[in-house]
Parts: structure tokens; C-alpha cells; sequence
């Protein structure tokens, strides 16, 4: 075998069913998309405003560290159907530190979000006071809402990776170890890829 | 009866390397969007965002979720949510975009 790639031992049915799974997903951030641009569309000031809020550290660095738990997931999957379990076992923990990682980051960010008064609900003070304070507001609730769905798909996806460390550890049924891997892979992927979308409708409207 | 190309030669899988490849584009392009929404680009910086994760999300996709060498109907389900959601998308520009007040 080929010490350098994977010999493919994927189950097309399996992988087929979470696909559908996945576009089900992509669907429901979809309709939070669709709030977006259209609350974008009628405040554009405001959410250009709005965005300069919030922290650009904070968001690019937590970007790079899931898109290195994406890599370290997708490696973990390469590794098991190499038969390289010992591998796996480092690669899974080192992806769930990643995503806890993110998660800490994300939280300590809403603490500062609550410090600067940026919760925009209606019994608590909101700090700005552009001209147009309901775009402003409208934002807020927007990022809230999208970050918190985004992060409690990432805490699904956490649990995941836990019970597939059990798993391959375990190594009762290694087939079966590497198909649910290569399964919970796909989830994570597609978590990453919301974030990948949500960084810059969030943190990078405008810096200029 | 002959077959045909693809089915004698099935993709190969990407190496390890190849992965670690596809992580350093992607910290480029990360870098590449973060530094251009510094610079005024007269309305098209979030143009230019979008089309970087579009990029970003197809490496992840393509590489990553083995899409590059994944069966048909896996391909064909991937592909439809993100068809529904482009969809749906266009419907409801066109219908907030052409509102009179």
C-alpha cells in the first residue's frame, strides 16, 4: 500500500444520506442568510457602522483555527483508512482542542460584545448611536443569531468528535471506526464552511 | 465492450501532503480577504469577500469532504442544497430588490 495516500473505503450510501443531511443545513443558514441580506440591504450604513464593532482579531484568528481543525478532521479520516491508528488517536484530540479553542475564543469575544453594550435587546442599554440606531440593532441581532446557530452546531460537532475518539480507541469494529470518522468529517466540513461565510458578512464589511 | 476512461482509472487519493497544501492556500486566502477589506475598493470589497470564500469553501469541499473523488449521486447531493439555497437567494433579491415604496 502506498504509505503516502489512502486506499479509499468509503460507504456511497452512507455518505449519500448525510450529504441530503447537509444540504437540509445549508438550507437553514440559508434562511438566515436571506435575513441578512435583506436587513443589509435596507441598512447599509448601518451595518458598515455596526461591523467596525466587532473584533477582528478575534474573528481572523478563530477563522484560521477552524480551518485547521478541517484539516486536522480530514487527516484523522486519511489516517484511519491508512491504517494508521495511533495517528488518528493524535489527530482526533488535536481537533477537539481546536474546536474548544474556537468556541473559548467566540465566548470571550460575546463577553466583550456584553462589556460594550452591543446586546441589542430591549431591556438593555445599546451603546451606538449612529444615525440610524435600528440598523445598528438589526446587525446585532444578526450576528447573535448567526453566531450562536453556528455554535451550537459546533458543540454537536464537539460531541462528535469526542464519541469518535472513544471509538477508534476502542477498536472494536475498525471499518466501522473509519466510516463514522469519515462521516463526522463531513459535519465538521460543513460547519467550517458556514464560519467561512459568516467571517466576512460579519467582521469585514467595512475596515476602511 | 470498451469502457470508458473514468472507470479504469479511478481517481487517485490525495496524499497527506496534498492536504497540507490545501491548508496553506487556504491560510493565504484568509490573509488575502482580511487585508482587502482594508483597502477601498469602491463598493466591491464584498464582492471580493464573497468570491474568496466561495474559494475557500470549494477547496474545503472539493479536497477536504473528498468531493474531488466522490461517487456521482454523492456529487449530486452535495451540489443540490447549494443549487436550493442559490435559488431561493435569487427569488428573494428579486423580490426585495423590485419593491416600490
Amino acid at each position: 500500500m502506498n504509505a503516502t495516500s489512502a486506499t479509499v473505503r468509503r460507504n456511497t450510501d452512507e455518505e449519500v444520506g448525510l450529504w441530503v443531511f447537509l444540504a437540509t443545513e445549508v438550507l437553514f443558514f440559508s434562511v438566515l442568510l436571506f435575513g441578512y441580506v435583506v436587513t443589509r440591504i435596507h441598512h447599509p450604513q448601518a451595518f458598515a457602522l455596526a461591523s467596525k464593532h466587532t473584533d477582528i482579531v478575534l474573528g481572523s484568528v478563530n477563522t484560521a483555527v477552524l480551518l485547521t481543525s478541517s484539516l486536522t478532521i480530514a487527516l484523522s479520516s486519511v489516517s484511519l483508512e491508512m491504517g494508521r491508528r495511533r495517528a488518528a488517536l493524535w489527530l482526533l484530540p488535536a481537533t477537539l482542542v481546536l474546536g474548544a479553542t474556537f468556541l473559548a475564543l467566540k465566548f470571550l469575544e460575546y463577553a466583550h460584545d456584553i462589556h460594550e453594550q452591543l446586546v441589542p435587546l430591549p431591556w438593555l442599554h445599546f451603546s451606538l448611536s449612529g444615525p440610524d440606531v435600528a440598523g445598528e440593532r438589526l446587525f446585532f441581532y444578526m450576528y447573535f443569531v448567526m453566531t450562536g446557530a453556528h455554535a451550537v452546531h459546533l458543540i454537536v460537532g464537539l460531541a462528535l468528535v469526542a464519541a469518535m475518539i472513544v471509538k477508534v480507541a476502542r477498536n472494536e469494529n475498525p471499518d466501522h471506526s473509519c466510516g463514522a470518522v469519515e462521516l463526522t468529517g463531513l459535519y465538521w466540513h460543513l460547519v467550517d464552511i458556514v464560519w467561512i461565510f459568516l467571517y466576512p458578512m460579519l467582521y469585514l464589511i467595512s475596515r476602511t | 465492450m470498451t469502457s470508458t476512461p473514468s472507470q479504469q482509472e479511478p481517481i487517485q487519493p490525495l496524499p497527506v501532503a496534498g492536504y497540507v497544501w490545501v491548508w496553506l492556500a487556504l491560510m493565504v486566502l484568509l490573509g488575502l480577504t482580511l487585508a482587502s477589506s482594508y483597502i477601498r475598493l469602491d463598493g466591491f470589497n464584498t464582492a471580493v469577500n464573497f468570491v474568496i470564500a466561495g474559494m475557500k469553501a470549494g477547496l474545503v469541499a472539493y479536497f477536504f469532504m473528498r468531493l474531488r473523488s466522490g461517487d456521482a449521486l454523492v456529487r449530486i447531493a452535495a451540489v443540490i442544497g447549494v443549487l436550493w439555497a442559490f435559488t431561493l437567494t435569487a427569488l428573494t433579491l428579486v423580490d426585495v430588490l423590485t419593491r416600490r415604496p
